[in-house]
């Protein structure tokens, strides 16, 4: 791969990896005796390790200037493998905490091993490290083929791959060491939090470097999509993690912010977390790979236009709905409340636009498990949006909020839709970028279908009612006009659901795993002779071999 | 950005809808030009509606240094206040008899005791259960409430003012309890420590033949230096708290490392005080339920064993 | 002309793209956060708030490392139920000096705000050393090493510092006193008068984790879940005095009381 770098490029990667090193060094001296001196250290073999790779390729000629007039995959591919890895990774760990909670005495008195470090490493690997590496891998490829333009260089994808995934692992190993801001989903401490500042912009200045050169006069909806996915994720990244670090040599910071106005600041990042990351950007992805895969036109432009929109404007209010009769002002209670019932509109909107483009294309998704998986995900898109309005209006959240409830919700969005609609996209992606007709197994497609679908509904029906009955018997008055229960009676009523709930996350683990072999089996070098000839798959790839090659030289 | 549209193709119709595309392809994919269905305006429409009037009754909108307070005037704290008040004005009426009444009476009372038991089975549980466990039956430290052997005593009032004040708490009124460290102050040498607690042991049941031999001389150690406290004949002291140690019921052990641990560093335990955090009626319940749980016989409390059992009530 | 034709327009151009949806995704934060600064009443007035003592603010530190807010709230809302069975609903002011707050969004185990004083160090200890000693039912995972690790405290005076940075008013002289004031509160019989002065008399000195010998995680730790809900006032006199309003004999009371 380093080949494909110009010989400028790989220097320049070089560079950048010995400036990482010496970074990390730097941060390893300084912060000895703190977590960030490991975390310096860590950095320092992976900038090392790379730079091996990298002087590795380095004597390797210029490649031809052939390769201007074809898309750059080589990142999308390494992004798809990685994407798979953390797929297995986090919703191990996912589980594991989900069996914590049912014999919590798994912990072999190792404080990294404790349910509340793991956690945090469930929901970061989940979805930074597997959602995340999904967005970046299909937003370059999609980027290109809407755009019809070729990456514009060939290191700042990689810079984004990289630079994304040493934030993951340095989140995920934080959290193991106690390194921790303890503000849901964005826990990396402020070291982490400026890297994934860099990278960010970046990743933007590809996406409007790209489109700068594109051939097609409009711009897709998937990339309307993507691209508020990086800009608001910038926006409230940057908001919610403003902090004063300690020191160089310290890996703890104190938040800019404090109680009600932390909390809400918390929560506007948080719930637009959810929605522009797992919702906007699984919404891109989605207009791309569900009607290529289906072979039909999408339903609605101007519905498209109405729900794009209308998500982007609205999610930002409903932030407030996590602060329900809390210290919180009632005024801002009220504003999310509302704007969290406007928003199913466009919500079901989307929804409606992707099962609607299936009209025609239905023997399809019967046929095929990758079209079925992107079904099912809008139709769980659409159920969890549901939900989510319902949720958010207050007397149903007095009910639900704090318990078991949420986290049903949660993972009705997260199995149903933001995993079912990577793993269909992703086994539509995969045999096309290594060139293969199709995926090593369909059979195997077919087994982790069922086995996710069935797993999701198993998770999220466990929580549901555990939720509900957590939830009334907090509120459960008896005869005698008092609380009828103490808290320790509703833990123990949990319990069966706890070991129903682990076993439903066990088995979308193992649909998980099956894909994750599935997709090695497919790419892995010395494929299958059947893997040879077959009608081209890229065939609708058009590729930009037929323009003229872009003007600007060098890139 | 301006290049030519060389890609635009003219409007097709679609097969399939009937519906004309916009003219536009992406690598393949095309848009239909389907007008918004009108149930999206509709629903888009009501859903705006409903959040106009809502804003307009509740409080809603910022304006600089405060608020639009809606037209009714609604304020949680307050609601949840009132809510509160109107329990409290609208309490039923086994709480005021049980205010009332005295302890026996109540007891003698199976309505009331009834009461009193789904209000105590909760109150314990959220608040007494984690120390003296689930069913009351104590933990390591933690005396057991159940066995009808009481370090205070369990006449109502006295549990009731060892509720109100605490063991050893920061209350003013705190009952006071301290067992020395004879070991660590250096009131006893290590062998006359060894030698006591044998007899100290041999009271509750038998001891092994090395202790055998120490008894004797235990016995004198005793009434030279705990008699004063758990008394002569060891059976405890209500009025200081001191446990009777000739039963065969440990607070903290009655092995021979868990006595001598107890004997050397002395022991202080902590009850905390309840009369800021529990309101009179309810500590009277708990009371109650306390005294009911301990009753020869009582059938110990059903939902606490569900709960300990693992059954879903 | 429509908005379809409107946008058939601008989603031709990237960067008018680009501005239009900043400018659409900031109006919600903008309206909703921004008053939280200004309206005055959004933050009640606590005359009595204290600050937390060094060794209390290793103590949250510990229980942001560890993740307790995973599994437990800090905010008890205006439920009745809640109320009846925590406490005075939270108030704004009592998190003002968190930074971050920790309000948590999932009760795994029971709400923590007001748990000071609920309950014994020895308890805590015993609890935190292995929560099914004392509850046999309990999922909270076991933290035996709190109390054979030393607690860091050569550095406290930094993060002081570094929260008065950010609005908590430490004076020069907390900062100059951290790490002594820490090791002082949990070893009662050393200098603490400075402490008391500094943080107030009512600041709890004890060895919390029962051995005065060396100052631990644990000590750190039960100092912190001591101090929850005591750092002001606010919330229980505003219950009393509610309460007071509407009484009129309502609330029964016990006999002898
Ligand atoms: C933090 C732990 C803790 C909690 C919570 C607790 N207790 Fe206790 N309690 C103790 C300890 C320890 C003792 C024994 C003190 C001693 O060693 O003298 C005790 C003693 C008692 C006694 C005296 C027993 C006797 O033999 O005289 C009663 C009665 C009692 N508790 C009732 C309650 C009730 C009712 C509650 C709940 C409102 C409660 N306790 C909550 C720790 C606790
Ligand atoms: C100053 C009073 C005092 C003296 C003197 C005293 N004790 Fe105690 N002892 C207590 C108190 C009070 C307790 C209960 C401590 C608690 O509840 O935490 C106690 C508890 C005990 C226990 C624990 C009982 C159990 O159930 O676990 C033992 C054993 C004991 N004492 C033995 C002795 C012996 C032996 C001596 C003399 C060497 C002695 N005590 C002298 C006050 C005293
Ligand atoms: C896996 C979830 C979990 C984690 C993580 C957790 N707890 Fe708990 N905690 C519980 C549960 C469940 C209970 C109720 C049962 C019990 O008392 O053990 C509880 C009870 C408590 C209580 C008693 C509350 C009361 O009012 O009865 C305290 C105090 C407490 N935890 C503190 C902590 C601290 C401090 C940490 C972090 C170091 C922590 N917990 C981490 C689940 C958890
Ligand atoms: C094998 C599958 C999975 C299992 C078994 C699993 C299990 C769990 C468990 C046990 C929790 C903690 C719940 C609690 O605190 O009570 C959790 C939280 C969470 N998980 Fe998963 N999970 C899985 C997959 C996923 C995936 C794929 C995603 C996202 C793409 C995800 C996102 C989350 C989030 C966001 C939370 C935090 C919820 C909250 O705080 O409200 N999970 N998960
Ligand atoms: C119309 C759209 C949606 C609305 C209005 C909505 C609303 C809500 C509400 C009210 C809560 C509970 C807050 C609480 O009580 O603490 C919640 C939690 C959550 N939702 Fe949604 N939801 C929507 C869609 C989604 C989708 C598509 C996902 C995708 C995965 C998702 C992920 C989450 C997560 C992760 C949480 C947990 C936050 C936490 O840690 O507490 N939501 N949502
Ligand atoms: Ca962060
Ligand atoms: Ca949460
Ligand atoms: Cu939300």
């Amino acid at each position: 791969m380093v080949a494909q770098l110009t010989v400028f490029e790989r220097q320049l990667a070089l560079g950048l990896l010995i400036a990482l090193a010496l970074l990390g060094l730097t941060f390893g001296v300084v912060g000895a005796g703190d977590p960030v001196g490991v975390h310096g250290l860590l950095v320092v073999g992976i900038a090392v390790a790379l730079a091996f790779a990298v002087i590795g390729g380095i004597g390797a000629p210029e490649p031809d200037a052939a390769r201007l007039s074809r898309y750059y995959d080589d990142p999308s591919k390494a992004g798809i493998v990685l994407t798979m890895i953390w797929a297995v990774v986090g919703m191990f760990v996912g589980d594991w905490v989900a069996w914590l909670l049912a014999y919590p005495d798994m912990t072999f008195d190792a404080a990294w091993a404790s349910f509340g470090r793991l956690r945090p490493v469930h929901t970061s690997g989940v979805i930074f490290g597997f959602g995340g590496n999904a967005l970046i891998a299909t937003s370059f490829h999609v980027l290109q083929r809407t755009a019809r333009a070729r990456l514009p260089d060939q290191l700042s994808p990689w810079f984004v791959l990289v630079g994304y995934n040493l934030f993951c692992v340095l989140a995920a190993t934080g959290y193991l060491m106690g390194i921790t801001q303890s503000k849901e989903y964005a826990e990396p401490e402020w070291y982490d939090d400026l890297l994934l500042v860099i990278v960010w912009v970046v990743y933007f200045s590809i996406y409007l470097r790209t489109l700068a050169r594109r051939k097609e006069p409009h711009i897709y909806v998937a990339n309307w999509y993507y691209m508020a996915f990086i800009l608001v994720v910038a926006l409230l990244h940057i908001v919610n993690n403003l902090a004063v670090p300690i020191g160089l040599d310290h890996a703890k910071s104190y938040s800019a912010f404090s109680g009600v106005q932390d909390a809400m600041t918390e929560w506007w990042y948080g719930h637009n977390a959810v929605a522009f990351f797992l919702t906007s950007g699984f919404l891109g992805m989605m207009y791309y790979y569900l009607p290529k895969k289906a072979g039909r036109p999408i339903f609605s432009y101007r519905m498209s236009i109405i729900s794009f929109w209308g998500i982007t404007f609205m999610y930002m209010w409903a932030g407030s709905h996590h602060l329900h009769y809390t210290a919180l002002p009632q005024w801002v209670q009220t504003l999310g409340m509302t704007f969290s019932l406007m928003l199913l509109i466009p919500s079901w909107a989307s929804a409606g636009n992707a099962l609607l483009t299936l009209n025609g294309a239905w023997h399809k998704v019967r046929d095929d498990a990758t079209l079925r998986f992107m079904m099912v995900a809008a139709i769980f898109y659409g159920l969890t949006t549901f939900e989510g309005s319902f949720l958010a209006i207050r007397e149903v959240n007095s009910l639900s909020h704090f318990t078991d409830w949420t986290i049903g919700h949660v993972h009705a969005g997260a199995l149903g839709w933001v995993a079912m609609i990577t793993f269909g996209s992703l086994y539509t992606l995969t045999p096309w970028l290594w060139k293969r007709p199709q995926m090593y197994s369909p059979r195997l497609v077919e087994w982790h279908f069922w086995l996710a679908l069935f797993g999701t509904i198993i998770y999220v029906f466990a929580m549901w009612n555990s939720g509900i009955i957590q939830g009334l018997m907090w509120r459960t008055y008896n005869e005698s006009g008092t609380l009828a229960y103490s808290f320790v009676d509703s833990l123990v009523a949990m319990h069966p659901y706890y070991i129903a709930r682990a076993i439903g996350g066990l088995f979308f683990l193992a649909g998980a795993g099956i894909g994750a072999y599935n997709v090695w089996m497919t790419i892995r070098p010395a494929a299958p002779a059947t893997a040879q000839p077959a009608p081209d798959p890229a065939a609708l790839d058009v590729p930009i071999a037929a323009l003229p090659a872009p003007a600007v030289a060098g890139e | 950005m301006s290049q030519p549209d060389h890609m635009d193709h003219a409007p097709k119709r679609d097969p399939h809808t009937g519906h004309m595309t916009t003219g536009h392809e992406w690598n393949g994919i095309t848009e239909l030009n389907t007008p918004v269905p009108k149930p999206v305006w509709f629903f888009l429409t009501i859903a705006f509606l409903f959040g106009v009037g809502y804003w307009i009754l509740m409080p809603a909108w910022p304006l600089g240094h405060t608020y639009t307070k809606g037209l009714l005037g609604v304020d949680q704290r307050r609601t949840v206040e009132h809510k509160l008040q109107q329990a409290a004005a609208h309490a039923p009426e086994w709480m005021a008899k049980v205010a009332a009444a005295d302890y026996a009476t109540i007891q003698a009372d199976p309505a009331l005791m009834a009461d009193v038991r789904q209000r105590g089975h909760t109150l314990f549980g959220d608040n007494c259960a984690v120390c003296h466990g689930l069913n009351a039956t104590g933990n390591k430290g933690f005396p057991n409430l159940t066995d009808n052997d009481w370090l205070w005593g369990g006449d109502p009032d006295t549990v009731f003012e060892t509720i109100r004040v605490g063991i050893n708490s920061t209350h003013p009124d705190s009952r006071v309890s301290q067992m020395p460290a004879f070991g660590h102050d250096q009131m006893l040498p290590r062998a006359d420590i060894l030698t006591v607690i044998a007899y100290v042991r041999s009271l509750s049941g038998p001891v092994d033949k090395e202790d055998q031999a120490k008894v004797a001389a235990g016995k004198d150690l005793f009434a030279a230096n705990c008699a004063a406290c758990h008394g002569e004949d060891a059976k405890g002291q209500t009025a200081m708290g001191t446990p009777n140690l000739s039963d065969a019921i440990w607070l903290y052990g009655g092995d021979k490392e868990t006595v001598f641990e107890t004997v050397y560093n002395g022991r202080q335990g902590h009850m905390p005080s309840w009369e800021a955090r529990l309101t009179a009626l309810d500590r009277k319940v708990l009371t109650l339920y306390v005294l009911d749980l301990g009753r020869k016989g009582a059938p110990a409390d059903s939902a606490a064993v569900k709960a300990s059992e693992g059954t879903v009530p | 002309m429509s908005i379809f034709s409107f946008h058939y327009r601008l989603e031709r151009h990237a960067l008018r793209f680009v501005i239009a949806i900043i400018c659409v995704a900031a109006v919600g934060g903008m309206v909703e956060i921004a008053p939280l600064f200004t309206i005055g009443e959004t933050v009640e007035a606590a005359p009595d708030m204290r600050l937390y003592t060094p060794l209390e603010v290793a103590g949250r530190n510990i229980y942001i490392r560890e993740g307790c807010y995973a599994c437990h709230s800090q905010m008890i809302r205006t439920l009745r139920d809640e109320v009846e069975r925590y406490g005075p609903y939270s108030l704004a002011v009592e998190s003002k000096y968190d930074h971050p707050m920790l309000w948590g969004s999932k009760r795994t185990g029971p709400d923590l705000a007001r748990v000071g004083g609920k309950y014994s160090d020895e308890w805590h200890v015993a609890h935190l050393n292995n929560p099914r000693d004392v509850v046999s039912v309990s999922v909270m995972p076991a933290y035996r090493f709190l109390k054979r690790t030393a607690l860091r405290t050569d550095d406290l005076g930094r993060h002081l510092a570094t929260l008065r940075k950010v609005g908590v008013p430490y004076t020069d002289a907390m900062i100059e006193h951290a790490t002594k004031d820490a090791i002082a509160q949990a070893t009662p019989g050393t200098d603490d008068a400075g402490l008391q002065e500094r943080y107030g008399g009512a600041t709890q000195i004890r060895a919390f984790d029962g051995n005065t010998g060396e100052v631990t995680e644990m000590d750190a730790l039960v100092a912190y879940l001591q101090i929850l809900g005591h750092l002001t006032d606010a919330a229980a006199k505003e219950q009393a005095a509610w309460e007071k309003a509407g009484a009129a004999g309502a609330i029964p009371t016990a006999a002898g009381e």
